[in-house]
């Protein structure tokens, strides 16, 4: 898919009425505010579609856009270019949100390239059955079981040694699997960045199940987190 | 977000919650998950093996309230169907009658796949075909 930036046409500055990149808050030339970005969040930062960011330099041009965007800087502006300037801060901090955490920025490219993931997608098309991971499945149901009895056996004052133990055993196991799940999304946001048409469609496919697999083991390493800790 | 009632009810009074020994060849058990979330839902049949009639069904859901009040209600319904009769029920029926809001319909779909699973697992225990009729056949 192309990026936004690579057939865009320059629009003209409502200001000074020089032609500007649509994807940029500022004009370049008279450094008025724009009408917000209808682009994606990377365009929001003037990045290219990667999973590999340098988070040092989102942070900062993060806080250049924050600081230019400041309600004091438009305290004598234009009703229009004030509501402007709310409407960018709103996207710049969704869009910083956004890419700066890996999860969540991997999980939105693969929805801005057409991934089936998410809440939005989510009952609107029967699960794929290969997607789930049998295995996995049996996995954190029966760890699943074995929370509720020692969530059961706490209630009645008791303490389990033997489970106790187990769900250390579990925890280990678990935060190892989420170690791994992240390594490896680590090597297909490679596969990404540096792919063509091809590669980039498998390193998709595969991120996707890696999210799905993820999922479950959050929510397990979550409630084995809530059992040990309360 | 607010449950309607009848998610309310299912889910503080959950209906056949439990376990049914897997290794019987009447049980079917199909163990479900919905990727979007990572909820996990187990649903079990005890099936008639002369009338095909399923006699109990238990269930246990590691999720949402909709989850456990769309595998609660699934229980309820399976119960005195045969299980072609049960492979009717959609997810679309338990929408409308727990009125779930569009986020949650996956949580209905984890139900019906539940039912599918636990009815496929069945049906390979006993060396059932596809309907009804070819494994009376087959007898
Ligand atoms: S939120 Fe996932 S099953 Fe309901
Ligand atoms: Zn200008």
């Amino acid at each position: 898919m192309l990026k936004t930036a690579d057939n865009a046409v320059p629009v003209a500055c409502w200001s000074c009425s020089v032609a500007k990149t649509p994807e940029t808050l500022f004009c370049q030339h008279c450094s008025k505010i724009q009408p917000p970005l209808e682009g994606d969040f990377y365009s929001v930062f003037n990045l290219e579609r990667k999973l590999n960011l340098d988070l040092a330099a989102l942070e900062r041009e993060f806080h250049r856009l924050t600081r230019k965007l400041h309600p004091d800087n438009f305290a004598r502006a234009t009703e229009t270019e004030q509501a402007w300037s709310l409407a960018d801060t709103a996207m710049v901090n969704d869009a910083y949100r956004t890419l700066k955490d890996p999860i969540r920025r991997t999980e939105y490219l693969l929805m801005l390239e057409g991934a089936q993931i998410g809440e939005e997608h989510s009952g609107k098309n029967r699960v794929d059955p290969s997607r789930v991971p049998a295995d996995l499945l049996e996995e954190v149901f029966d760890l699943n079981m074995q929370l509720e009895e020692m969530r059961a056996a706490r209630k009645l004052g008791e303490t389990d040694a033997a489970l106790e133990a187990d769900l250390q055993t579990a925890k280990i196991k678990f935060d190892g699997l989420m170690a791994d799940v992240d390594e490896q999304l680590k090597t297909q946001w490679g596969v990404w960045d540096q792919g063509d048409e091809a590669t980039r469609k498998s390193a998709m496919t595969n991120m996707v199940s890696l999210i799905d697999r993820r999922n479950y083991i959050r929510n397990l390493v979550r409630d084995v987190n809530e059992a040990l800790g309360s | 977000m607010a449950y309607s009632d009848k998610v309310v009810d299912h889910y503080s009074n959950p209906r056949n919650v439990g376990t049914l020994d897997k290794s019987t060849t009447e049980v079917g058990t199909g163990l479900v998950g919905a990727p979007e979330c990572g909820d996990v839902m187990r649903l079990q049949i005890k099936v008639n093996p002369e009338t095909q009639v399923i006699e109990d069904a238990k269930f246990k859901t590691f999720g949402c309230g909709s989850a456990i009040a769309s595998s609660s209600l699934a229980t309820e319904w399976v119960k005195g169907k045969t299980v072609e009769e049960a492979l009717t029920i959609k997810n679309t029926d338990i929408v409308k009658e727990l009125a779930l809001p569009p986020v949650k319909i996956h949580c209905s779909v984890l139900a019906e796949d539940a039912i599918r699973a636990a009815i496929g697992d069945w049906k390979k225990k006993n060396g059932v075909a596809e309907t009804a009729e070819a494994a009376v056949a087959a007898k």
